[in-house]
């Protein structure tokens, strides 16, 4: 029986609707279930909170009531005589302080074993500040190594998660690309499965289903461009593109464009994910980035078999090709059509790979996950 | 207080006479993640105070240091380390020597992962840390990116080559079990140890975490063993230690491991002593050659077979005791980054290259003595130095002569129009040197070459920042420059021999004398033998190398370098094109062309540059080229891209001509037109119909519209290029319905005058049939384009079936090459050094070719095309996805089979082809009417004569 900790963990908000808050929730519960005193502390509040439920097994605390205002560095020497940037930072500063004490105050109710988890690594730059001595901090980075790489936060995680005890991504293989980058305490831990199908699909409806924000990374239009190629081949099949989001009038605009008007349905975003995948009998993930694609592991669970672009290494660890779903070369929406023909030709195919698929999840079952969190636990304090 | 019951790790720190870093040894472990961690100190009978420094932290942490002290000195690592394993209680072992550092994660990293493998030996990533200057290097990183877990060290043989012993944790109870221990008295025990325990691990476990800190100091007095290579017994040690490993293999009947070790030996080892033998006097380097001979005489001849072609030619040198050739081999296996040197004469024998006119008798020698495969009969000069030596260095008067030879690779550098150059390179300043000019000369066999010159007036070092200048012939021979390394065997190393007056005065240095840095070639020192110099030369150095002078001189020299690197740079040229340059007045009337990123002087912009010469409209034309200028025409002003010139040129033309595109984030002038021809019309998916490009960031988008976003017109040849190339690229330019002016010869015949010179230069005299072979590139599997490109059929065999009847010429991409081996030369010849691919088109009876957009081009001509595609599920289906269907619309008969292809070259006629062409030039090149170059210069470029 492993002992009871208390668990803060620290992220930008925890209100918005998204991924990252849908886990938050969803480890705070798993960890307060196993009798572990949870804490949740967001940075500031979300613009849209969404509800997460009043009955929250675990305490919650918002640091700032108002956004902080956004980092500013003087480019060049003209730019340092900014004088009201130049106020604004030194407030920001003052402000940074205030709330890492309160910070440091929430921690000090922590017990022996304390662990803090910083879940994003903008919230790091308050822990980073608080003062943790006698606690086990452990930072995340909820996407693939590939795409911190490529954009500014890359610098941001090597600097504030350099001193942490652990800095955990969701696959190993990022993990190892953090290792080789220098980031020696780099491991993986995966994200919880976190929805208990009651039932699972059929694999009967002619639908293929994708669910996702509509934005450039999420690559709707990929996915309709592969449609295009496959639709007048199969008048009985249709495409559900769930979600909504910055893209969305421009890819219902290239819908239309490509003829697609009669094939593509757009419900709008859901909350129901069970009637959104057992609707449906293949799910496509036509993105340009992803990190450990929970959508992937949500139409598992329910016996989907998946069509997927090989964009990061969560989708390799996910499926097995072949065996569970197919996996396509970035980009190659020839290949992506060809794949999605192949599953909707062939009933036998869909269930035999559902049902590996199914199977397949069960390593994210949340009792194993929590298991592995606490043998880190462990691990770190020895 | 007590020991530490039951730790996890003992970390054994060994030390000789190292007191000033020992702490920040010992600290690295006190300092883990992992708390339970002991440290032994094992001092090797320091004579300075490191066993005071080790008792310190003994008494410090009484429950986690001990320090145990030998009575005398080994002389080695094995010793102490033994000593420590003795002492030993952890339930893991790792070793640290006293001048290196465990990362802070180290051992939990190394713990986790053998609790979590079962694993008998974790091997995690060493990272070699340069502490002059602060740079930091992966040891083996192929080695290290995955984790991962062996059941047998031969799942992965490359980590023989990690030979360390430090980066590891080892299970105590394996190490008891395989009775492992270092051998003592030897240097390289890490060698030993490292194949017992890999041949006796159960289970190895690999991270990516780097888990060691290995400090480098590359120059100073206090050289660590292993970098103090010079030393003979050190190579003795190493040859000794490897007897032993062998004994170990054939205990373990390890035969698979033996000979993995063996090649080893040979890609490893052999090749990083060969390397440095240039720098060694001769009585070493035939020491070392001896002893080296006398191991590689024990090897099995598999080991030859198994290794590289490189290192297997140095062995099987050194076995037959020819050192020049064994030298040769080292010297074109350079370091990485370095450009191979061919310092040996290679002979052709029976259409086949070999590394020497000796040894040639035997089937093994020969097989490994071919070095056709390499291609540096035809490789161009620039991939490529050449070995030449110094023979005499003589006072003429007041003047210094200098002479010596090169080689000369089977005689391809002739005798007409070289010359050369004797160049005084500054090496720590690129670019910087004092030249004088060489007489040269070739038998045909080697390259002679002399040199008189002032000496004292000709190199005038400023001193102290240029110390060392090395020693190069650059030939000039057809336009292109040719750098040749220079060795010598004859002046006096260390010997004052030629006078100088550094411009810091004599206080600097008076005179330079030879020596060999490591990096092989002659160089020049500055040294004082005089009065004041011999005084304050050694003063200065001092003060620049120790204190506030050495903190002071490195950031000098740093910010030097940085300055130096910085204004070459292409991004500050970028930024100072983009903010300064293109807000220049545009100069009227000027041109600037570019064809394939300045590679050629070929395709669209040539024919459209040769229509505007034609006339004589009084335009100012300037040619971009790549690396050499040879080729591009003499009239025209020529600039090499990427230089200063380049952008000048660029910031100020009125027009732009390219079929590419010039620099990315190059901004236009506001007062320039850019009119783009294109290169070819698509078969493959381009642009934003690319997989990859789709796949890419919006960043990367952004990026490719902007380039695009540059071009004013846009050249097309057909509908088809509207509906593919327009749209893939995203062109939103005005489009010229012109077709491609290259192909105008295409339709209207050409000029036979340089038709006739063409045939001439390719030695195309007789009637046999003209085969052109030009496959497009492949790329690898990060879309790459591969260097060097296959020949998908057997060279020979066209020769024995068809080389009578036909010759064939061999056209790669322009950004692949083929190796043709000299004994097919008679029938088939590379081509990829003709500029203009259309002239060669327009000489040829048939085209070969798979998925090249020269079928379009060829088709005009309305002669039989083959296409050759082996590869095409692969290539269409998964690497680029194609805009039609091959099958369905090629002009010609689609083979896929080596046999095919022979059966289809000896007879093209087939009747059908006749029409297929014609609807096939209707369909994919309706607008290539033979007026292209002129419509185009009579719209943009008017003036001069008409018609």
């Amino acid at each position: 029986m492993a002992e009871h900790r208390d668990v803060f963990i620290v992220c930008n908000n925890f209100e918005e609707l998204g991924g990252l808050q849908r886990w938050v929730h969803h480890i705070g519960r798993l960890f307060a279930e196993r009798g572990h005193r949870v804490h949740l502390i967001g940075i500031t509040h979300a613009e849209r909170a969404h509800d997460y439920g009043s009955d929250l097994p675990y305490a919650t605390t918002v640091l700032y009531e108002r956004r902080p205002a956004a980092k500013w560095q003087p480019r060049g020497a003209l730019d340092r005589l900014n004088v009201p940037a130049q106020v604004r930072m030194a407030r920001r500063r003052a402000g940074m302080r205030r709330a890492a004490a309160r910070l440091s105050e929430i921690f000090r109710t922590g017990g022996p074993g304390s662990v803090v988890i910083a879940a994003q690594v903008w919230a790091m730059e308050w822990v980073a500040l608080a003062d943790t001595r006698g606690m086990t901090v452990i930072g995340m980075s909820h996407e693939s190594y590939a795409a911190t790489r490529s954009s500014s936060r890359y610098e941001r995680v090597k600097t504030y998660f350099s001193g942490v005890d652990s800095f955990l991504v969701l696959t190993q293989e990022d993990a190892d690309a953090w290792a080789a980058a220098g980031m020696s305490a780099a491991g993986a831990m995966p994200n919880p499965l976190h929805v208990h199908p009651e039932r699972i699909s059929s694999l009967d409806e002619q639908v293929v289903v994708r669910l996702g924000r509509m934005s450039f990374e999420k690559g709707q239009d990929l996915l309709l461009e592969a449609w295009a190629k496959v639709a007048p081949r199969h008048p009985g099949w249709r495409l559900r593109l769930y979600g909504s989001g910055p893209d969305e009038a421009e890819i219902r605009a290239l819908a239309g464009e490509l003829g697609l008007t009669g094939s593509v349905e757009f419900p709008g975003p859901t909350d129901d994910l069970e009637t959104a995948l057992t609707g449906g009998s293949i799910f496509a993930l036509s993105s340009r980035e992803e990190g450990f694609p929970m959508s992937i592991l949500e139409a598992m669970a329910y016996g989907l078999p998946t069509v997927a672009f090989d964009c990061a290494p969560g989708v390799r660890e996910l499926i097995t090709h072949d065996v569970d779903g197919l996996i396509v070369h970035p980009g190659n929406t020839v290949k992506f059509a060809a794949s999605l023909e192949r599953l909707m030709n062939d009933a036998g195919l869909r269930r035999s790979f559902g049902a590996a698929a199914r199977a397949s999840v069960t390593r994210f079952a949340p009792h194993t996950v929590v298991d592995q969190w606490e043998r880190l636990f462990t691990l770190l304090e020895r | 207080m007590p020991l530490l019951s039951s730790p996890d790790v003992t970390v054994v720190v060994i030390v000789y006479n190292d007191a000033e870093r020992l702490p920040n040894a010992v600290r690295s472990v006190l300092e883990q993640s992992l708390r339970g961690v002991e440290v032994v100190i094992v001092d090797d009978a320091s004579t300075d105070s490191s066993a005071q420094v080790a008792e310190g932290f003994a008494r410090a942490h009484p429950d986690r240091v001990r320090a145990i002290r030998l009575p005398e000195n080994s002389g080695g690592c094995g010793r102490p380390r033994n000593v420590g394993i003795g002492h030993a209680r952890g339930s893991y072992v790792m070793f640290l020597d006293s001048d290196d550092t465990l990362d802070r994660h180290a051992c939990r990293n190394m713990v986790a992962a053998a609790e979590e493998t079962g694993a008998d030996l974790v091997s995690g990533r060493c990272v070699r840390v340069y502490s002059d200057t602060g740079d930091e290097r992966s040891w083996y990183p192929s080695l290290y990116r995955r984790r991962a877990v062996l059941d047998d060290v031969l799942e992965n043989p490359t980590l023989l080559y990690d030979t360390l012993s430090t980066n590891k944790c080892y299970r105590r109870d394996f190490l008891e079990r395989a009775n492992l221990s270092f051998v003592e008295g030897l240097h390289y025990e890490d060698l030993l140890f490292s194949a017992q325990a890999y041949v006796s691990a159960r289970r190895i476990a690999i991270i990516p975490h780097r888990v060691y800190n290995w400090f480098v100091v590359q120059r100073g007095p206090n050289l660590s063993i292993t970098n103090r290579r010079n030393e003979l017994r050190g190579f003795a040690d190493r040859l000794t230690i490897h007897r032993a490993i062998d004994e170990v293999f054939r205990k373990h009947d390890a035969v698979e491991l033996k000979r993995r070790k063996d090649a080893k030996f040979l890609n490893h080892d052999l090749v990083l002593y060969l390397r440095e033998l240039r720098s060694r006097d001769a009585d070493y380097r035939r020491e070392f050659l001896d002893l080296a001979r006398a191991y590689l005489a024990e090897l099995g001849e598999e080991a030859f077979d198994e290794c590289k072609p490189l290192p297997a030619i140095g062995g099987l040198m050194v076995l037959h005791g020819d050192y020049d050739a064994a030298l040769a081999a080292a010297d074109y296996l350079p370091k990485k980054g370095v450009r191979p040197t061919l310092s040996t004469d290679l002979v052709e024998r029976d259409g086949r290259v070999y590394w020497c006119d000796r040894h040639l008798d035997g089937e093994r020698e020969r097989r490994i003595l071919d070095v056709t495969d390499l291609g540096v009969h035809s490789a161009p000069f620039n991939t490529f130095k050449l070995g030449g030596r110094v023979t005499e260095v003589s006072r003429r008067g007041s003047d210094l002569h200098v002479a010596g030879d090169a080689v000369n690779p089977l005689g391809r550098i002739g005798s007409k129009d070289l010359t050369g150059t004797l160049e005084f390179r500054d090496r720590q300043r690129k670019g910087r040197a004092f030249r004088v000019q060489a007489r040269v000369g070739t038998d045909g066999r080697r390259i002679h070459w002399e040199a008189t010159f002032p000496g004292e007036r000709t190199i005038r070092p400023i001193g102290l920042l240029d110390q060392t200048f090395g020693l190069w012939l650059v030939l000039s021979a057809e336009g292109q420059n040719i750098t040749v390394r220079l060795t010598s065997d004859v002046v006096d190393y260390e010997q004052a021999a030629i006078a100088v007056r550094p411009r810091l005065t004599r206080l600097a240095g008076d005179h330079m004398e030879f020596y060999v840095p490591e990096s092989g070639e002659l160089a020049l020192r500055t040294v004082a033998t005089g009065w004041p110099g011999r005084v304050t030369l050694p003063l200065l150095r001092k003060a620049a190398t120790n204190g506030a002078g050495a903190r002071v001189w490195g950031t000098l020299s740093r910010k030097e370098r940085d300055l130096l690197t910085g204004l070459k740079s292409r991004k500050t040229k970028i930024a100072v094109y983009n903010s300064v340059l293109r807000r220049l007045p545009v100069r009227k009337g000027t041109v600037v062309f570019e064809s394939h990123l300045g590679a050629q002087y070929s395709d669209n912009p040539k024919y459209i540059y040769e229509e505007l010469a034609r006339r004589g409209g009084g335009h100012k034309v300037i040619w971009s080229y790549k690396s050499s200028p040879k080729g591009f025409p003499k009239k025209a002003e020529l600039v090499k891209r990427g230089s200063w010139a380049y952008y000048r040129a660029l910031a100020r033309a009125e027009y732009w001509v390219d079929n590419q595109g010039f620099p990315a984030g190059l901004i236009k002038p506001s007062g320039t037109t850019y009119i783009q021809t294109w290169h070819g019309s698509a078969f493959k998916q381009m642009g934003f119909d690319e997989p990859q490009v789709k796949a890419a960031t919006r960043a990367r988008h952004d990026r490719m519209r902007q380039m695009v976003g540059r071009f004013d017109h846009f050249v097309i040849r057909s509908e088809h290029d509207r509906r593919t190339l327009v749209k893939g690229l995203g062109v939103t330019a005005d489009l010229l319905e012109t077709g491609y002016p290259r192909n105008d010869p295409l339709v209207t015949g050409g000029d036979p005058k340089q038709l006739a010179a063409l045939r001439r230069r390719l030695g195309l005299g007789d009637d046999r049939t003209v085969v052109l072979y030009a496959p497009t590139f492949r790329a690898d599997e990060k879309g790459r384009p591969v260097k060097r490109f296959e020949i998908p059929f057997e060279l020979e065999r066209f020769v024995r079936e068809l080389g009578r009847t036909h010759v064939l010429l061999i056209r790669a991409h322009y950004l692949s090459t083929v190796v043709v081996p000299p004994g097919v030369s008679h029938a088939v010849v590379d081509v990829g050094d003709v500029h203009d691919v259309s002239q060669l088109l327009l000489l040829s009876d048939v085209l070969v070719t798979d998925y090249s957009s020269l079928m379009f081009d060829y088709a005009l001509l309305d002669r039989p095309i083959v296409f050759y595609t082996p590869d095409a599920d692969t290539y269409v289906n998964q690497d680029r996805g194609a805009y039609f269907d091959l099958a369905e619309h090629a002009p010609g008969p689609i083979v896929t089979e080596e046999h095919e292809l022979f059966a289809t070259l000896r007879d093209t006629t087939r009747e059908k082809d006749v029409e297929l062409r014609r609807r096939f030039v209707e369909r994919f090149g309706e607008y290539d009417t033979g007026t292209a170059a002129k419509t185009i210069v009579d719209r943009f470029f008017p003036g001069g004569r008409r018609g």
